[in-house]
Order: structure tokens, then sequence, then C-alpha cells
């Protein structure tokens, strides 16, 4: 590999990455990236999801080996092999999700596959501290992990990196997890970091962090570099958030519109916790007529999950309520709810909506299981018939149906989940990511039927993270960003900037200023 | 109740007590890297007969206890190989040691059934001290595998708590992706811990035959293999602990043959479930504050690690 | 440089589990064979009688059957629990707990008609193992604690049990000194079939169809399978888990006791502390073979069983039991081994230690 000492001109880039194809079965996730990265700046990497970002961080950290291109690192061509190789070449990545053990010490997580043979307590302690000082990192070595919060455990990861003296630190949607004290606590480390001659990457979506912290920007859009090393002083979110998102026009086809009748799903006031304890969600808002589309738009994380988990029922809400179809159904369980008319399409096709070892057959009738009873039995020829029908109608490509459905395609699981969700005509309809990972077939043929269910008169909350998608098929386009229902607009009339901009936020979560 | 005869129930208690903790402490390296091995019974039988059939023949007994460890540790890389470089079920495998182990140790004491012993390891003479009143008998007339197994102890904690490799193994149980990541080989960690069980298992069972009773029979460890696995989670995973508990279920397998010398009317039939019943009680207090902290358990113990699965 | 790594299949490896149980065998055999040649014996004599001995003629068959009673409760047992994803490792000492309560029910019934007796005995049995396995499920539905400890552990209590039993309040006057339990009276011995075959060749045989039938065909057993299959999925589907767990539990150690009631009554004349003879831990690995299928129980409990008493048999050959249980352990971990293939196969991957690339998400 190379050494990993600084070079002495200003001139050589710490990272210069050019070229970088990647694939993917069914995706390129890089078509021909480049970054450049100067030595001790703090460099930011802009893009929507799927645009590439963290596919091409993974090539440099040694995750991934790229189809073509080329790494370059303080000027010297690399080929990693695997992590450790990136890592002996002074690249450390803190990755979105943490590698820590959660019993162990901040101090035993941060020495790990790094340590002195002969552990000391108090002297690795120390170190671990003294490093941690040097560059403002606030955390105590002694401490167990799993008592940490998230922002302190990003800096166990940070540490880790700074403690196998890494030169090039990229960081993967860091503030995701940080309330906004933390996430300018943060700014302030990765600023120690590069006035110490280290260089930083940052991958966001926050373009109030990148205007704030980062020196320099580059932004990807469909896997392909749009802008390079923007200086960030000369730019604005604005003019960055229509980079991001593009300017093309967006629909192409559109149903025809139904004016909407009844509400049939109301929510008012719903909050509830994350996974984590934080405050997920706050006091959304939302109402879906009969007949209608609303789309929910926004970055991953900022409480799409939640506030599809809590209208379900998968998830208790600290307050608000869910009414549907004039009933009120907050404290109601799933099986409830989807007595009273309420279909879900989970995120989680395989784990929450399918059971991945059980048949086709036992799966079609999940939801419904107590209607094909006969005495104690399972009514196996019926079940079998209703499968039957349901496959034909959704157009679902199994083998036997009494295979386990773990060996359908996602979109022929897609297919039988939607279908069987909408078979019985919900009245309303929660939709959580409904064509993710699908072709494009499996794309349109999910996209009718929702379209279908809502000109029959149902009411649908379609979650997407696909701006394309929500724009073409919703009525009214809601945007979540920080658990917030904070902007709404009219998917025929917006601009995909302004949207974009509504998406990537500002710093309002707690002041709520724009 | 002489005096005599609780000095003999104390001596005892610390002579089952290290037979107990031998085979825990393997146990607990098992665990520690997150893997369960319900085969001690078989390691500690092939150990047992190894060291016998050893001292037999070279006449030296330290001879024959380095034999049994490393029987124990081959027959121990069996349940690893399947477990670690395969990943199957470590339940299944682990019961199906116990069967291999237990044949193979039948199979191998064949023609040493009953035979006097061709070495023993005697109890050490520690000169004045053995003369002391009460504390002579107890501490200082036992067999050396019995301070072996102090050492071993204390050993344990220390290269677990305080050396890198120490670190290593526990991560390996912990969580073994975060481990791989940190350059470490989780299948060498694993399968490492595996042998030491194995081992370790060896060395308890040696003790049986080199000291305790020195002789071969079939069946001679009895369940004990049992109380190993019951240990290592009473102990919750400490080997200081695991040592406090081996002395607690020794006392109760020393009681067992002395209760009536002390004029209890007790059965000691039933005096012996106490392990097994305090284990559960552990058990279940360690689920319950579970609620509040992680479990003191390994959190990687008993499943497999593949890499290229999510 | 290259090496290899264990990859999922994405479909099952074709006549799966059976196929990988028979390749097992096959390579367990061979490998038996150095073992047999080791010992000064001749392999091909030796597999010869394993086979007339349990296979052979009628007789054989029906000692085999016999045999392969307890082993396929137990491993029905295992299986019920097993396919909510439960550990039952108590069958061991549930056995014993279904066998003690059988024993009590003839004593306080000696005099009673045989029918009478057979009938409260079997129940007695399904009643003791349950109670054994009552500690555990609540354990473990309602706290959360690991069921496969507190199952081992009762083994050992329940042993004990009856070593006390036997010693103490229930030794045969008549035994001279030897703690002995009587022998059960005449009329509490379930009638022979055939050759030595008892009738709980038949009641296995039902029960364990009809828990297969329940399993793959009732809702109950849907929902058993729904909830073994994801947590998540059971909510989603509106099934409790907790009553869920508690009842798989309790009715896996019914089984198992149940076993232990045929078992005292069939082939057993008296109770005794080897009335287990590890057909408690056998249960687990037959489930295992099984995949935890009631459906595989059978078939797998008759080779395991064919393999137990052929190995007996060779005994009179000049072979050791040892060898057969050796030869048994290498059966067992030829299976677990060709299992593990049946499910994943060998991949080379280019790279020292690297992380495989998976898709995108």
């Amino acid at each position: 590999m190379i050494d990993s000492a600084p070079t002495a001109t200003a001139t050589v880039p710490a990272v210069a990455l050019m070229g970088i194809w990647k694939r993917f079965p069914g995706v390129v996730a890089n078509a021909g990236t480049h970054l450049t990265v100067s030595t001790g700046t703090i460099h930011a990497v802009l893009g929507e999801n799927g645009a590439g970002k963290s596919t091409l961080m993974n090539v440099l950290a040694g995750v991934y080996r790229p189809d073509e291109g080329e790494v370059r690192v303080h000027g010297r061509p690399c080929r990693f092999r695997n992590p450790a190789d990136a890592l002996d070449a002074g690249i450390g990545m803190v990755h979105q999700e943490f590698r820590l053990v959660p019993s162990f010490t901040v101090a035993e997580n941060v020495v790990l596959g790094a340590a002195p043979p002969l552990l000391r307590r108090t002297a690795f302690e120390a170190e671990v501290a003294s490093t941690a000082a040097r560059f403002g990192l606030a955390i105590e070595p002694d401490r167990l992990v799993w008592q940490l919060s998230m922002g302190e455990r990003q800096r166990v990861e940070i540490l880790k990196a700074l403690w196998r003296d890494a030169r090039i630190l990229i960081l993967d949607e860091p503030t995701a997890v940080l309330t906004p004290a933390e996430a300018d606590e943060l700014g302030g480390v990765l600023r120690r970091m590069a006035d110490d001659g280290r260089s930083v990457i940052f991958i966001s979506h926050k373009l109030h962090e990148v205007t704030d912290f980062c020196d320099e920007a580059t932004v990807l859009r469909g896997g392909e570099t749009v802008a390079a090393s923007l200086t960030v002083a000369d730019t604005d979110s604005a003019q960055l958030a229509g980079l991001m998102v593009g300017a093309s026009p967006a629909v192409t086809e559109r149903p025809p519109p139904r004016d909407p009748d009844a509400p049939l799903l109301e929510v008012s006031g719903l909050s509830a916790l994350g996974d984590r304890g934080n405050k997920a969600l706050r006091a959304a808002d939302i109402t879906v007529r009969s007949g209608e589309i609303v789309g929910v738009a926004g970055v991953a994380g900022n409480g799409q999950r939640e506030l599809a988990e809590v209208i379900v029922g998968f998830r208790p809400a600290t307050a608000g309520s869910v009414v549907i179809d004039g009933t009120d159904l907050t404290g109601a369980t799933p099986r409830q709810r989807f007595r009273a008319g309420l279909g879900y399409v989970p995120e989680d096709r395989l784990g929450v909506g399918l059971a991945p070892r059980l048949s086709v057959v036992d799966n079609a009738v999940l939801r419904v299981y107590s209607d094909y009873r006969r005495g104690p039995f399972l009514a196996a020829d019926r079940a079998r018939a209703y499968c039957q029908d349901l496959v034909k109608r959704f157009a679902v490509r199994t083998g036997a149906l009494t295979d386990p459905v773990a060996g359908l395609s996602g979109g022929n699981l897609q297919r039988l989940l939607v279908g069987r969700e909408l078979d019985h005509h919900p009245r309303v309809v929660v939709a959580a990511q409904p064509t993710r990972g699908l072709d494009v077939q499996g794309v349109k043929a999910i996209q009718d039927l929702l379209v279908a269910e809502r000109n029959a008169g149902a009411a649908v909350l379609m979650i997407s993270e696909d701006l394309d998608e929500l724009l073409m098929l919703a009525d009214r386009l809601l945007v979540m960003q920080g658990g917030r229902i904070s902007a709404e607009f009219d998917p025929v009339t917006s601009s995909r900037q302004d949207i974009g901009v509504a998406m990537v936020g500002h710093r309002s979560d707690a002041e709520g200023r724009l | 109740m002489s005096e005599a005869s609780l000095v003999g129930l104390f001596a005892a208690t610390v002579s089952f007590g290290a037979l107990l903790y031998l085979a825990a402490l393997g146990e607990l390296f098992s665990e520690k890297v997150g893997i369960l091995n319900l085969g001690v019974e078989g390691m500690m039988a092939v150990g047992a007969v190894t060291g016998f059939m050893a001292a037999m023949e070279t006449g030296n007994p330290w001879v024959a206890l380095v034999v049994a460890i490393v029987a124990g540790a081959l027959v121990a890389m069996v349940h690893g190989l399947f477990t670690v470089v395969l990943g199957a079920e470590q339940v299944v495998s682990g019961l199906s040691l116990t069967i291999l182990g237990i044949g193979l140790a039948a199979y191998l004491g064949k023609g040493y059934v009953g035979r006097p012993p061709g070495a023993e390891l005697v109890p050490v003479d520690w000169g004045p001290l053995s003369e002391i009143r009460w504390l002579g008998p107890v501490l200082f007339r036992q067999s050396p595998i019995v301070y072996l197994a102090v050492l071993v102890g204390v050993a344990s904690w220390f290269v677990l708590n305080r050396t890198r490799v120490g670190l290593a193994l526990r991560a390996a149980g912990e969580s073994a992706s975060t481990t791989d990541v940190a350059g470490h080989s989780v299948v060498a960690l694993r399968l490492s811990g595996v042998a030491i069980g194995g081992g370790l298992a060896g060395a308890s069972g040696a003790y049986l035959t080199l000291s305790v009773t020195p002789q071969w029979a079939e069946g001679l460890t009895a369940g004990r293999g049992w109380i190993a696995v019951a240990l290592v989670i009473f102990g919750a995973w400490r080997p200081g602990r695991v040592a406090v508990g081996a002395l607690l279920f020794g006392g109760t397998l020393a009681l067992k043959t002395r209760l009536q010398t002390f004029g209890v009317e007790f059965s000691p039939i039933l005096l012996s479930m106490l392990p097994y019943l305090l284990t559960i009680g552990v058990l279940v207090v360690i689920s319950i504050r579970v609620r509040n902290r992680p479990s003191p358990a390994p959190a990687a113990l008993g499943t497999a690690y593949r890499r290229e699965e999510r | 440089m290259r090496r290899p790594v264990l990859v999922r299949r994405d479909e099952a490896l074709r006549g799966g589990q059976p196929l990988a149980f028979a390749i097992g065998l096959a390579a367990a055999l061979f490998i038996g064979v150095l073992l047999l040649l080791g010992a000064g014996h001749d392999p091909a004599t030796v597999y010869q009688r394993m086979f007339e001995a349990s296979l052979g003629n009628p007789d054989a068959w029906s000692v085999t059957l016999n045999r392969a009673v307890p082993l396929g409760l137990a491993g029905l047992a295992v299986a019920i629990a097993g396919s909510m994803g439960l550990w039952n490792i108590g069958a061991e000492g549930q056995i014993l707990a279904g066998a003690m309560m059988a024993a009590w029910v003839a004593r306080v019934g000696d005099g009673w008609p045989g029918p009478i007796i057979i009938v409260a005995m079997l129940a007695a049995g399904a009643v003791g193992g349950g109670l054994l396995a009552a500690g555990p499920a609540l354990a473990r539905s309602s706290i959360g604690v690991n069921e496969i400890i507190t199952t081992l552990m009762l083994n050992e209590v329940a042993l004990r049990l009856v070593q006390w039993l036997i010693h103490g309040p229930w030794k045969d006057p008549d035994s001279f000194n030897f703690p002995l339990a009587p022998m059960l009276p005449d009329q509490a011995r379930l009638p022979v079939l055939f050759g030595r075959a008892h009738a709980g060749v038949i009641l296995a045989g039902l029960v364990i169809a009809v828990f297969g039938l329940a399993v793959s065909r009732s809702v109950w057993g849907y929902e058993l399978r729904v909830a073994g299959s994801s947590e998540a999925t059971a909510r989603y589907a509106g099934i409790s888990l907790s009553r869920k767990i508690f009842t798989v539990l309790v009715l896996s150690g019914a089984v198992a006791g149940f076993a232990g009631a045929i078992e005292l009554s069939g082939t057993a004349d008296r109770i005794t502390e080897t009335i287990s003879n590890g057909f408690g831990f056998a249960g687990i690995i037959v489930a295992a073979l099984a995949l935890m299928r009631p459906g595989g129980v059978a078939a797998v409990a008759l080779l395991f069983g064919a393999v137990q008493i052929g190995g007996q048999s060779i005994q009179t050959l000049g072979v050791s039991s040892s060898v057969s249980t050796i030869l048994q352990a290498f059966i067992l971990f030829g299976a677990i081994g060709a299992g593990v293939f049946s499910q994943y196969r060998i991949r080379l991957v280019p790279g020292r230690r690297s992380v495989l690339e998976e898709s995108v998400g």
C-alpha cells in the first residue's frame, strides 16, 4: 500500500477518485463518478438516496472493489482488497450503522484490533482519553457503550479511526442520529481534524450542515458527478438543492384526478418515539380523503417509518390520534385496524409483511386466516383456491404454491403482498416504499394497483423515497423532515427545487425558523 | 459432628470444587467466544480415560495430565469444526459430541477397567503449612491439580480482562462482525476458545482418574458435565464468581455422602438437586434484570457467524 | 488468492434433508469400516448382523419399532417446540417425570382393571411431563428466560427425584438391600402386538400423525408456524406470542411425558432411573435431523432405532457397545454435516479476508 504521511505540496489532493464504475445486479451505482478532496479540508458529498454516495465511499474505504476507475490517495494509485488495506492507507470510515460491542467500555472498543499485548486498563484508558481530548471529542473511556447516546457512540467510532491515525476520515450521514447541538459539536471536531492536516469527507443530505461546516462540496446524481469540488462559500442551499434533485420535468403520465369525498384517514397531533427513544414523530397532522393519494416525501430517517408504524398499530403513539373512517382507532391492535379497513404494505416485505419460511398459500391468508377455518382445521383447499386466484389476478410468478415464499423475486413478493392487502378493498391503504428495489415492470404494476384502489374510492397514504414516483401519482404531496410534516405541495405546479429544499431541511428543527 | 468430619467436609468441598471449576472454566472460554458446548461430559470422559491410560503407560502423572488435556482439546475440535467452520446448530453438535466422547472413552478404556492406577497425583505436602489446624488439611493437603485449578482461574481472569488476545476472544463472543471488521479472525478465535474448553474439560476428567478416584470405569463422570454448564451461568460468565459457585456446588457434592455422619436426616439425593435449582433461580434473576441492562451472557452465544450473510 | 466460503443456496438441494441424512449415514458407515478394522472385527459381518438384528425379520422389526417409540415421541416433543424456534432440552427429564406419574398411578390403582390403569397411566404420563415443562414454559413466555438451560437443569432434578423415590418411599421391600421399585402389575403392561412390539407402537404412531396433521393443517399449527417464522409477522397477523410459547412448551413436555409412560408400561417392567436412557437427548437429534417437522420425525426415529438396536446386537459378536456408540456419533455428525451442505454451498472468493460485496440496498 502507500505510506500515510501527508505530502508536502498542498496541490496533491488527499483523495482522487477518477471514473469510478460500480455495478450491482440490476443497478449501476456509480457511472464514472469523480471526486477530488484536498488535504486539510472538509469535503461534502451530496446527493439523494440512490445517487451513489455510499457506494463511492465504500469503494474508497475498501469495502467494495470498483469495476473500473482509479483510486489515488495522496497521489499514489491504490488498489484496496479489503477494509484493512484502506486502513493501512490511512482511510477510516464511520458508517451509519456503528460497529461497536455494547458491553465493552469505550476504550475497549477503540483499541479492539489495535491494542498492545498487555492491557493495563488505566494506561490505555488514559491514552484513549488524551487522543479524544486532542480532537475535542468529549467522551469518557471507561463508560460502557450500551449506556451511551447515539452521539456519544459516534464519537467512539471517530475515535477508533483516529486511534489508528486515519489521515482521511469518511463520515456517512453522521448527523442523521444527532441532535442539533451534537451536530454543532461534531462540526467543531471535524474542523480540528482538518486543521491538523487530515481530510474529512462528509456524506450528507442536510444542506445547512454543508454550508456551516464544509469547505468544498461535490454533488452526485444518478451515479454521476454533476458538480465537483464547489467552494461552499460561493454557493447556497438553493443552488445545491437544485443540483441534487435536478430540474428535469418529472411528470409524464398522470392519472385523472378524482374529486375526493369524505376524509377516511385523519391523523392529528400524532407523536411517537423511535427505537432509540428519540422523538421520531412530532405532532403529525395528515388527512387523506376517499379517492385520493397523499404522498409523503422525504429523506429516509426523518420519521416516515415511525409514521407508518403508528398509523398501522405497530408502534404506540405518545400523543395524538388516528381516526379511520370516523372511528378512533388510536389504541387498536394491528388486527383490529385491518378489520376496520386499513391495509398496510410495510417497508420490510420479508420479515413483517410476509413470513419467509412459510409457503405462498400460508402467506396469502396471513391476515384473514381465521376466515378459512373448518372446525379446528385450516381449510387447505379453500385457502389454496384463494391463493391461486390471488396469484393469477395480481400476476405473481411463483413456483409451487407450497414452496416457501422466500424463493420469490422481489417484484413477485411485492405483488403478492400488495395484492393480499388490496384484495379486500380496504378503505385506507398505508404503503411504505411500495416500489423499492423493483424492476421497471414491477414498479409499474404496483403503481397501477395503488392507483386502481384509489380510483375505487380508497384513501392511499404513500410514503416513498422516490420523488419522481410521488410527483407522478400523488394528488397532494407532504414532506417529512425531522419528524414533522414540514410542508405541503401541489405535485403538478410545485417546483422540484422547492420540494428538494423542504426535503433536505434547514436548521429549523428546534427553532422553527426556515 | 466432630471437628474431623467437618474438616473432611471442607477438604472434600475444595476437592470437588476444583473438579467442577476446571470443567466450568473450559466451558466459560468456549461460551465467551460464542460457542455453546453441551459436550462437556464427553470431553471429561475422554480426558479421564486418556489420563489414566497415559499414567499406566508412562508412569508419569504429569505427562498423563498433558495427554488428557490434548485429548480433550482434540475431541472438542470436532465440535469446533462443525459449529465454527460449518456453522451447524450448536446444541445438536454438542449433544452428539457427548455421545462421541462417552463412546470413545469407553472404547479406549476397555482394557483398563478396574486396574490399579499406573501413577497418581498425590496430595502435595506443604510441610508445616499442612499441619495448621483446620486450614492445613483443607487448603494445604490437596492434589496438585487443585492448585492448578486456582492458577488457571486466576490466569483466565487475567487473560480475558488484561490482554489483547482476551479482548479479542471476548469480542468474538459479543459481536462477531465487529471483531471481523477490526481485523481479527473470528474463526481462529472461536476455535481457540473451543479448544481451551476441551483441554480444561480433559484436565478435569484427568483429575478424577489421577487423584480423586484413581481408577477408570465407564460412567465415571456421572453427570458432572452438566454441572459445569450450569456453573458458567451461575457465575455469570466471570471466573471469580464461577469459582464461588464451584465451591458451593462442590460442597453439595461433598455433603451428599456425609449427611449421615452429621446426623442430618435429609436425603442426600434431594440435596443434590440444589445446584440445578439454584442455577435456574440465578437465570430467572438475570432475565429480570436484563430489562434494564444487557445480559451478562455473551451476546453472540449460540449463533453461527457467516460473514457473507446479512 | 482465493479461499472457500459457505454461501446460502438459493434453493435447497434437491432431495433435501433425506438425501443429506443418507449421505451422512453412508459417510459414517464408511468411517465405521475403518473403526471396526482397527478393532479387529470384520466390517461385513458386523454390518450384516446389525441389519439382520434390526430390520432383517419381523421379530427384529418388532424390537426396532419398540425402540423407535420413545425416540419418535421424544423427537416429536422437541419438534413441536422447534417449529416455533424453541428448544426443549428437557425431554430426558420429562420422560422420567411422565414415567414417575404413571408409576404412581399404577401403585395407587392396584386392583383396577387393566384398560383403566393403562389409560390412567398414559394420561398421568402426559401430565407429569407437562408439569415439569410448565416452569420453564412460564419463565420463557413471561420473562424471556432461555429455555435451553432451564429445561436442561430440570433433567437432573427429575433424575434425582426418581432416584430418591426408588431409594426411599418406593423401594421394593422384597428387593434385598439393592434399591429397586416393585414390578408393575401385569394388567398395567401394554398388550403385545406382534413379536415383541407392544401397543405403544400404534399409540406413538397415532400421536405423531395427529401432531403432524395439526401442525401442518390446523389453525393452531398455522399460528405456530407463523409465530416461529418471525415475531413481527406474528403481530402483523394478530397472534399472541407469549400464550403460544407457553402452550407449546407445556405440550412438548406432555408428549415427552407420554413417551415415559409408554416406555414404562411397554418395555420396562418397573420404574428405574435409567428408563429415559438417553432418549430425551436422542430426541433432540432426531428432531433436528427431521428439520423440526413432525412428518419427518417418524422416519428418522425408525432409522435411529434401527441403528441403536443394530448397535446393541453386535455385542454378541464381541464388538463392544462403545463401538456402536461411536458409530452412532459418527452417523450423527455425518448427518449434521450433510445437513449444512444441503443449505449451503462452497464458493471460492477472491482476496484475503475481504468483506464480500452485497447488492446495494
